[in-house]
């Protein structure tokens, strides 16, 4: 373990310095800005470790370039990774244990998957009260498309014992002080379901830095935490994988709870798929409208569920219209949405946004509060002045 | 007079104000107070201050934090936890206004088009 570690080194901070702002976007005027090398315009939660948020007006694309892809990262970034001495083991409860190159993994047929991805902390400043963790908005989102072997070709491989239950990802970002490793893991039907991947590739090109490169875990339709990056180590397990980042991180109650409640571990249960949600993109919240036709236009997604409908509503949710869906789709990513709306007089508006999803899930009026601030997705609503 | 002068007053904030985009610092700080130096001791070997600044918790939800940090490794002098955590409640609580966070430098794609 140590050889494998002594290639990585942290970001230095000094390697970033400060750049010049770029105010064409209303969220940067009148901002200075932080360089973030590879990323455009995004807004930074955390600079040490990485997290960075994708601002809503991004959110016109079917497909989201690398530069505006969401970054959460627990630990420092690994950097300086030298991909020739990369390799992948895939041990435990497996017949044949396998170290594999990434040559060796090039030459495995490769599986693309369209995936929104979307951190289980989205929305988490939503949340009242606040609870602690990065206070997302609502970008910490984004669709692409991901492209590797599948999991279960690798795992196929490396025949898995009837014992082998769960499959354990092990990504070796580096660990501050006595912070338990990112250690997570799902449960092996998901990972033989044959869209899971070992992704090398983001959207026809290598993985960069700032999302796993040069290998990384794709759980499609689940929370982002369970694409565990920089990836080193698939471990197949009789149980679930232990430690912090699986309980009590990334773990809802069973039934909701009132704040400041103690809830005990084994009421419970480990974040999964991701909801039901839909948000706005434009036009922006606190925007001043010209008067004439306006379009509201938006993305929706629902984890291992389609979309079936979003709703627009023009009046603080009195009454509600149904957007136009786009063209693009693909089984685990967000579909567009645009709604025309030609406002009949000036004054203040609420417009709000509700999608619904082929397991009959209907984004609700308020998110379900919960102690680590998960899964939060209560319509989106914006307000604007429609001038006269 | 006055127009020169208050167009003199105009360039010189607009140069403060390029100065402080070359300036801004990726890393934010925390604010002054008895606990500042204990506090980013403690904290920002491993993080930065934006960690903190963006909280808005109770000093109860402080407290737990503290303890879940002090497990995971931050050097914290028994006598100087009840300090830190009244600082940091102080300054990041349930009632202060939000936290605004930065935005990284515009930095399009260059060259060919990503494939999408």
């Amino acid at each position: 373990m140590a050889s494998r570690r002594d290639f990585l080194k942290t970001l230095p901070a000094a390697a970033m310095a400060a750049g010049a702002a770029h105010p064409l976007l209303s969220w940067a005027a009148d901002q200075a800005t932080i360089r973030v090398p590879g990323k455009d315009g995004m807004i930074v939660r955390s600079y040490r470790f990485l997290d960075l948020e994708m601002p809503v007006e991004f959110m016109t694309d079917w497909i989201t370039p690398a530069n505006h892809f969401y970054v959460r990262n627990h630990m420092f970034e690994p950097a300086k990774l030298d991909a020739k001495a990369w390799n992948l083991t895939i041990g435990g409860e497996v017949e044949k244990p396998l170290t594999l190159t990434l040559a060796d993994l090039e030459k495995i047929p490769v599986h693309s998957v369209t995936n929104t991805m979307e951190c289980a902390g989205n929305g988490r400043s939503g949340h009242n009260p606040k609870v602690p963790g990065i206070q997302w908005g609502k970008g910490a989102v984004g669709n692409a498309e991901f492209s590797g072997p599948s999991l279960k070709t690798l795992l196929e491989k490396a025949v898995v014992k009837n014992t082998g239950k769960h499959v354990q990802f092990r990504g070796f970002d580096p660990v501050p002080g006595k912070v338990p490793p990112f250690v997570r893991s799902i449960p092996i039907k998901k990972a033989m379901d044959g869209d899971t991947l070992v992704a090398t590739q983001m959207n026809g090109a290598a993985l960069t830095a700032h999302h796993g490169f040069p290998a990384r875990a794709v759980t499609p339709g689940w929370a982002g935490a369970a694409s565990c990056k920089w990836l080193m180590e698939i471990t197949v397990l009789d149980k679930p994988a232990e430690g912090n980042f699986m309980s009590p991180g990334y773990r809802m109650p069973n039934a909701p709870v009132k704040p400041g409640e103690a809830v005990k571990p084994e009421d419970t249960h480990s974040i999964t798929a991701l909801t039901v949600k839909s948000t706005i993109a434009a036009p922006s919240d606190g925007a001043k409208l010209k008067p004439g036709a306006h379009v509201i236009q938006g993305v929706a997604w629902a984890g291992e569920a389609d979309i079936t409908k979003v709703e627009i509503s023009t009046d603080g949710g009195a009454s509600w219209n149904p957007a136009q869906l786009g063209k693009d789709q693909a089984r685990y990513a967000w579909r567009l949405w645009n709604y025309a709306w030609n406002p009949a007089k000036s004054g203040d508006y609420v417009i709000l946004s509700r999608a619904t999803d082929s397991q009959g899930r209907v984004q609700p009026n308020a998110a379900v509060w919960n102690p680590g601030g998960y899964l939060y997705n209560a319509c989106d609503q914006v307000k604007v002045y429609v001038q006269a | 007079m006055f127009k020169r002068s208050a167009s003199l007053v105009a360039l010189n904030l607009w140069c403060l104000g390029v100065a402080a985009v070359a300036q801004l610092s990726p890393n934010e700080q925390l604010p002054a107070g008895s606990a500042q130096v204990k506090a980013a001791a403690a904290c920002l070997t491993c993080h930065e201050a934006r960690i903190i600044v963006q909280q808005r918790l109770s000093k109860a939800a402080w407290s737990k934090e503290m303890d879940k940090m002090i497990k995971w490794g931050a050097e914290v002098d028994p006598k100087d936890r009840d300090a830190l955590i009244d600082y940091f409640s102080g300054n990041f609580g349930p009632d202060q206004p939000s936290y605004a966070a930065p935005s990284s430098a515009r930095e399009p794609q260059t060259g060919a088009k990503a494939k999408h």
